[in-house]
């Protein structure tokens, strides 16, 4: 009985902190989605005002591209790298610590100096690609709506993709060697060890690093907000700048917490199905 | 691990049954791997990707105004000048942020230590009711949309009289910190042999002893991870610092930053330069620790 007790005193401090930070706060967004700015209540006044504007729909789609493709990308480059890096060559150690710089340097230190690489006149990236002939005329980067969004996409697949390399790594490192050893016997050559040993053994944590970037994904505001702020004609607007342009810039607290309760409800039913669809899957044995 | 197992022992007797010296034929086995031109152009072309942005910002923070904007970019400075850092380091906000970032972030990496040293001993070593519940609930902090708390955590800042301040920013950066601390110290005691508390109770120790004399000591590679972790997390965060420290007065290193390129007229050698100075530090720490970080974060993933 002592023994249980104490656990709970230890535990306590954090889960008031965590409480007040976390709980609270999302009780109190419920409470101002369906009230005005004089505490009245309106119903679902504040969710139709939101849902009414053309800005809330188109948002979310951007969302869900800029999620959707930075993470096939992450994944891909991250686990490839992670195979890469798994290889035994010498200044491997050298080269893995290289591969983590991305992924130290600040998310506004890659967006300021990603903006400048691509900058119309004076970018670098132009140049690369005007000089040796790739494409005739300097493109606008940044300022070209179809252009923006995929470039954007590419900054943070660099920023992220680092993570998804470590993370893999340390899974394709706790494979047994008998496992290798049984498909050499087998005489499996890199590329079929690579599909039936490395890629299932590593399953687990690519599901796991996946949730993960589904969910910074949808926190990231610095990247998009510190190069376009969801700019040029609200191409790159993603459902959090939208928040909050909606709170700091109209100040219409209630709005952006209608706005930020179906955000929730949305980003919840994401990772729901997702964690559904892969405990449904046949072999996982979580 | 449980799927090894299902998948070992028929090739494992398949290997067994080639003959009885399999053993030592599949150590002479050739080793499969990539050719080693796929792993010298690979290694290549990571590190290209890796470094060119870090190595074209420092560059460009040593140009002079017309070496930034000439066609073609110059790709080495003929006389590289300190201009820029002087500008940013002197006759900007930079220095002002800079400390404002190393108060908050300190600030929040050692509270939510503090915290976490206690939450996670109590995780990993006593059974309670509703444990699974609150372990989640730690979690959870981790899960959420940080865009989706703004408003009410601006509304509960304000009626607490801490936006603007620097322990308004500290508290709220419990939210990032906490949760994966917590996660990561819960992985690192549980791997602590349990005798050890059991000795020293039976010695006398108090609870609270043994987790400061006999747990806190053995884990200090964790602790370590925590503390970079924290740190590097808060010192990079910008949504919130952007949301609650409006006054240049607590303002955090990347706003200034985020204020200095979007004006009208960048200027981006300026900018470059800011930019190498508020990566250094986190570069600095990150690099001499990675070792150990790594390994708390993939210990913390694997064992959670």
């Amino acid at each position: 009985m002592s023994r249980q007790s104490t656990g709970y005193w230890f535990i306590l401090p954090a889960l008031v902190v965590l409480a007040m930070l976390i709980a609270y706060p999302v009780a109190y967004t419920g409470l101002l989605s369906v009230t005005d700015s004089q505490s009245n209540f309106v119903g679902v006044k504040n969710f139709a005002t939101v849902l009414r504007s053309r800005t809330t729909p188109q948002a979310f789609w951007n969302t869900l591209y800029w999620v959707g493709g930075s993470i096939v990308f992450q994944v891909l480059l991250g686990t490839a790298t992670a195979i890469l890096l798994n290889q035994r060559f010498p200044g491997r150690s050298v080269v893995r610590s290289i591969a983590l710089i991305p992924w130290v340097i600040p998310s506004i230190v890659a967006a300021t100096t990603f903006a400048w690489m691509f900058h119309t006149e004076f970018g670098i990236i132009n140049y690369m690609m005007t000089a040796p002939g790739l494409i005739e005329h300097p493109i606008g980067w940044l300022t070209n709506r179809d252009t923006v969004m995929p470039v954007l996409i590419a900054i943070n697949v660099w920023k992220l993709f680092p993570f998804v390399a470590v993370m893999v790594l340390a899974g394709l490192q706790s494979i047994p060697k008998e496992l290798y050893e049984a498909a050499r016997v087998d005489g499996a050559n890199f590329w079929e060890e690579v599909r039936h040993i490395m890629l299932p053994q590593v399953r687990p944590v690519l599901v796991a690093v996946t949730l993960l970037l589904v969910i910074w994904g949808l926190n990231s505001i610095t990247i998009i907000y510190a190069i376009t702020r969801g700019g040029p004609a609200n191409s790159t607007l993603i459902t959090p700048i939208q928040i909050f342009r909606i709170a700091f810039e109209n100040v219409q607290f209630n709005q952006a917490a209608a706005l930020s309760g179906m955000f929730f409800a949305v980003a919840i039913l994401i990772v729901f199905f997702y964690i559904k669809a892969l405990a449904a899957a046949p072999g996982e044995a979580r | 691990m449980t799927t090894n197992a299902h998948v070992l022992p028929p090739k494992q007797a398949a290997a067994a049954e080639n003959t009885p010296s399999s053993g030592k034929k599949a150590g002479k086995l050739e080793r499969t791997g990539l050719g080693t031109p796929f792993v010298v152009i690979g290694c290549i072309l990571l590190v290209v990707i890796c470094l060119f942005p870090f190595w074209w910002m420092s560059i460009s923070s040593i140009k002079t105004l017309r070496e930034l904007y000439t066609v073609p970019p110059i790709w080495w400075p003929a006389a590289p000048t300190w201009d820029n850092y002087h500008k940013v380091l002197f006759e900007s906000n930079i220095p002002r942020y800079f400390l404002n970032s190393v108060i908050i972030s300190v600030g929040s990496t050692g509270l939510a230590l503090c915290l976490a040293v206690f939450a996670s001993y109590g995780f990993a070593r006593f059974d309670f009711k509703g444990k699974p519940l609150f372990q989640a609930f730690v979690l959870v902090g981790q899960l959420l949309p940080t865009a989706a708390i703004i408003v009410p955590l601006f509304v509960t800042l304000r009626v607490l009289g801490l936006v603007n301040t620097y322990w308004g920013l500290i508290l709220v950066y419990m939210i990032i910190t906490l949760p994966l601390s917590v996660w990561m110290l819960t992985s690192y005691f549980k791997a602590i042999p349990v005798e050890l508390d059991e000795a020293a109770i039976i010695d006398g120790a108090s609870r609270v002893g043994v987790l400061f004399r006999i747990t806190l000591p053995l884990s200090t590679p964790g602790i370590v991870a925590v503390v970079v972790y924290s740190f590097v997390t808060t010192w990079n965060e910008f949504i919130f610092a952007l949301c609650f420290a409006s006054d240049s007065s607590v303002k955090t290193l990347p706003i200034g930053l985020a204020e200095f390129s979007t004006e009208f007229n960048t200027d981006w050698g300026a900018v470059m330069a800011a930019s190498v100075v508020m990566t250094l530090p986190i570069a600095l720490l990150f690099l001499s620790m990675q070792r150990l970080f790594v390994g708390g974060l993939t210990a913390g993933a694997t064992k959670g």
